[in-house]
């Protein structure tokens, strides 16, 4: 076996059983991690991913990433493939089992996989490539540029001669490692860049297991967990009698919680012999709930607070020159108060997870997007040893940023435990929706300063926030989860100078403050975290100033981003902020969508945009507005979405049907919560417990029409699967303005006059 | 507890089951087909959506009890000719996909992103086909708007149907239904 490190990635070969080829690789640990960890960072190179050639032709790439619809299953292992020149009717996509010896840390979150992949699943391919065509020319006795490759064959250019992959494998599995292993130039991909269907669509419309409910394991009983209705409190007494008369529930079972709430949380597990029984039983159980100190909040007490906050100092985050001599000074100033509700993901398969505990070791199967977090939580609650927590992850019935969490994973492992047996823990929707870590609501009030030439000279913007950070007792500060910075896109590695989404950019004045409310209720991260309120409330905010200083609104924005000289970009990132990718999709929306030129009679366009995790969108919606949807005295009026038109820039695309399918689907989700969603607090608790209630989009509500324009890049892939969020619900407050100059300033739009048709 | 007859994809069962119990639960935990999701539980998204007698049906509001004797169609025998669920469970790992038009159509068009919700959405619009050949636009959505879908695919489903619809009316009739 030879290994060869390349940029920071290292690859392995060795021969696998049958004949084959197997190409291991990996990231390269940094010096401070191989230090901390006391080895020669040559002697932990781990590997991630992997990659067999059978003597047949099929190629099996393992994929570490679990995939929650984003496509990550397939696009991985397309970049691996385009750089191999692999003819990819023959490649198989497998998940890859949570082994530490084997997988580093995994999950995908933040829209990350593919900026962390790239290079590797890149350098991986070409090396495979280049050892096949290496031991071809060999064995033809020519050199290597006289060959090429194409879909899994080794072509000599002169004589025209060709061999297939499969049976060079053997050969090549006995060569070095080389050093060197070129990409090939953006302008010779066949296969990045075109549509190609998910891996697992057979599997999905036949029905096959694929996701966490449907894991079955001999002998395995199914539990239904209570929890207490108000947030932060747990079970005082039980009486379980009815429940255990339940015919098939078998064991009740307490579950203690943690001092971290988002590690697991204290409830009662009934244990049955189907999901049904367990439910039964579930309800049958009759507890006193020590409620805890939240037990009188509400949505208004809350809504009173954020106003409260909001007319207070607050803490300031971040000031350049003086925002209150700016704003005393300034022609006109043009203020908004925004008010956001809690979001639950309702991911549409219920929360749940699969969990054996025997012999000291724990194993977990169900839908985790967090397999290396997760293994650390089950260890932490469980007592068993982070080494011997076994995680198999399923595929994931949605995520949304639900999955971050493994407190379900959690729940399994204590009740397994518990009851000696391995146990599938489900939630109902109702537990899912009542005990979710929602979307961190909160307001933000906003001044803009203006002056004579309609100029933003001033911007003060006081955020008042849940904090998720601060829920999930993380050490940084609370605003840093609910405000990102835009030069790197990751909170990680915010230059000390960077900006935020909260602050436009080129305002001479500028003032972030920040105020954090009280509250009980549970937080967690939600598609586009933070990016969907605060990009709502600068975006509208933005077009209002507009079009009250009788401005272009695109103008004004361009005239805000400024040119990429004026930034100073510091950290790592490969893909830093670049302003001119901004413009170009700002530009592009307006164009295709017919931004600034006459809509149809009775009908308005909104334009919006929004910076993501390192990727650009800019949106134009048409739309109409209708009469009243009822008779009733303040029934919202109807909304009907003509078309959307989307531009967007991720870098490189991998798969477009992949891209096409998350801007469409993320202009969809996006709409639907804008307009209807909303968690209610009522009594500590949350109100709404299933669909009824907590209304999603549905089919005839859609857009008539979505166009997804991607604009052509050579750069870096970045994150695609929540980019498209945050920008439609302040494109369509903006058209509604337009039409109607009514402003729209808080979510849901039902609670501000208007529903879809 | 009584034994109740169930007939699913051409197969019969005998199953020791409350009669109360809902036959998604019947299906998923005392059959093992576990392609029927559970999404709600309460009649609201459709992911339960199975075939009674020919009609699409939510298997979460219907006792097992009250199922008995009537031919229930999953999406494992959807498609799968006479064989049934059978036939498919036979296909090995990376078997084919199902022969049903709306089938082969959401995979064409690469319907799915979680998946979740497809089978469900699948075996609607089986059925809207089955009794509509050749759906309007909003005959589609109209059709499609129980079945929620989290991850938005809605474009693409009508998509889909559309083109189902005319791969089904361009081969001979009844043909993979
Ligand atoms: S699970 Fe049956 S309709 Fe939702
Ligand atoms: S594809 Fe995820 S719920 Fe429909």
């Amino acid at each position: 076996m030879s290994a060869h490190v390349s940029r920071r990635t290292f690859l392995r070969v060795g021969s696998a059983a049958g004949g084959g080829l197997l190409l291991s690789f990996g990231w390269r640990p940094s010096a401070l991690e191989a230090a901390q960890a006391g080895t020669p960072a040559a002697a932990s190179l781990q590997p991630s991913g992997f990659v067999r050639l059978d003597p047949d032709g099929t190629v099996t790439i393992w994929s570490k990433n679990p995939d929650m619809g984003q496509g990550v299953k397939t696009a991985l292992p397309m970049i691996l493939a385009e750089e191999m020149d692999a003819d990819w009717s023959r490649v198989r996509a497998i998940d890859a089992e949570l082994d530490r010896s084997k997988f580093g840390g995994q999950g995908s979150g933040g829209s990350d996989s593919m900026r962390a992949e790239w290079d590797l699943y890149r350098n991986a391919g070409a090396t495979i490539r280049e050892m096949l065509a290496d031991t071809a020319a060999e064995a033809w006795g020519v050199t290597r540029t006289e060959c090429r490759t194409e879909r899994s064959r080794v072509v000599h250019a002169t004589t025209g001669r060709s061999i297939e992959y499969g049976p060079l494998a053997a050969r090549a599995a006995a060569r070095p490692v080389p050093q060197k292993a070129a990409w090939k130039p953006a302008s010779a991909f066949t296969l990045l860049g075109t549509r190609v269907a998910g891996v697992d669509n057979p599997a999905i419309v036949t029905g096959r297991p694929l996701y966490g409910i449907d894991v079955r394991v001999p002998g395995m009983k199914y539990a239904a967990v209570a929890k207490c209705p108000v947030f932060g409190g747990r079970p005082a007494v039980v009486d379980d009698s009815a429940a255990l008369r339940v015919p098939g529930v078998r064991q009740v079972a307490r579950i203690p919680g943690h001092e971290n709430p988002t590690f697991l949380q204290p409830g009662v597990a009934v244990v049955a012999d189907s999901t049904w029984a367990a439910f039964k039983g579930r309800d049958a159980l009759r507890i006193q709930w020590d409620e805890g100190p939240f037990r009188d909040e509400t949505s208004a007490s809350l809504s009173d607070q954020f106003a409260r906050l909001a007319r207070g100092e607050g803490t300031t985050v971040r000031a350049v020159g003086d925002v209150d001599a700016a704003l005393a000074g300034a022609s006109r100033v043009v203020e908004a108060y925004y008010e956001f509700p809690f979001l639950s993901h309702a991911t549409l398969e219920p929360h749940n997870c699969t969990a054996d505990v025997r012999d000291g070791h724990c194993y977990i199967t169900g839908p985790l997007q967090m397999q290396g977090s997760g293994a650390l939580v089950v260890s932490e609650v469980t007592g068993i040893p982070r080494e011997n927590v076994h995680i198999q992850v399923t595929r994931l019935g949605g995520g949304f940023g639900r999955r971050l969490l493994s407190d379900y994973a959690a729940e399994a492992a204590v009740v397994s435990k518990a009851i000696g047996a391995p146990v599938q823990v489900i939630g109902t929707r109702e537990d899912d929706m009542r005990h979710d870590y929602y979307r961190p609501a909160g307001a933000r009030a906003l001044r803009a300063g203006l002056d004579a030439n309609g100029r933003i000279v001033a911007w003060d913007c006081h955020l008042v926030n849940l904090s998720r950070n601060a829920y999930r007792r993380g050490t940084s500060p609370a605003w840093s989860t609910e405000t990102y910075g835009m030069v790197t896109g990751l909170s990680e590695n915010l230059a000390p100078d960077f900006e935020l989404d909260l602050v436009p950019w080129h305002i001479p004045h500028v003032r972030l403050r920040f105020s954090e409310p009280r509250s009980g209720v549970a937080t967690g991260a939600w598609r586009a975290p933070a990016h969907v309120a605060n990009a709502f409330a600068v975006e509208t905010l933005l077009d209002e100033i507009a079009v009250s200083a009788g401005r272009n609104p695109v103008d004004l924005r361009l005239e805000l981003l400024g040119p990429s000289s004026a930034l100073r970009i510091t950290g790592d990132d490969p893909t830093p902020y670049n302003p001119e990718r901004m413009v170009a999709v700002l530009r592009l929306a307006a164009e295709r969508g017919g931004f600034g030129q006459r809509p149809p009679e009775g009908r308005a366009r909104g334009l919006a945009a929004h910076y993501t995790f390192g990727s650009y969108c800019a949106q134009v919606v048409e739309l109409s507005v209708g009469p009243q949807a009822s008779g009733a005295v303040g029934a919202p009026r109807r909304v009907t979405i003509h078309r959307v038109t989307c531009a967007l820039d991720c870098g490189i695309v991998v798969n477009r049907s992949g891209v096409e399918a998350q801007a469409q689907g993320g202009i969809i989700d996006g709409l639907g919560h804008a307009f209807f969603g909303e968690i209610t607090i009522d009594r500590g608790g949350a109100v709404e417990g299933n669909f009824d209630r907590y209304r999603l989009i549905r089919n005839r509500e859609a857009p008539a029409a979505i166009d997804v324009h991607v604009v052509p890049s050579t750069m870096r892939p970045t994150g695609f699967g929540e980019i498209a969020v945050p920008v439609i619900a302040p494109a369509v407050a903006n058209a509604v303005a337009a039409l109607t100059g009514d402003r729209i300033r808080r979510t849901p739009f039902v609670r501000a006059g208007y529903t879809l048709r | 507890m009584p034994s109740i007859s169930l007939s699913v994809n051409g197969r019969t069962h005998a199953l020791e089951l409350d009669p109360e119990m809902p036959l998604l639960w019947a299906l998923r935990d005392s059959l093992g087909l576990v392609g029927t999701k559970f999404g709600c539980g309460g009649g609201f998204c459709g992911a339960c959506t199975v075939h009674v007698d020919g009609a699409a049906t939510r298997a979460c509001m219907l006792p097992v009890g009250k199922a008995a004797g009537r031919a229930i169609t999953t999406i494992e025998g959807l498609g799968a000719g006479a064989g049934g669920y059978d036939q498919v469970r036979a296909g090995a790992e990376g078997s084919e996909p199902g022969s049903h038009p709306v089938q082969r159509a959401w995979v064409e068009l690469d319907v799915a992103q979680c998946g979740y919700c497809q089978a469900g959405q699948i075996m609607t619009a089986a059925a809207l086909l089955a009794r509509t050949p050749n759906p309007s636009d909003e005959e589609i959505a109209a059709g499609m708007n129980g079945n929620l879908c989290r991850c938005g695919t809605y474009m693409r489903i009508r998509e889909a149907v559309r083109r189902a619809a005319s791969m089904a009316t361009s081969s001979a009739p009844g043909e993979g239904r």
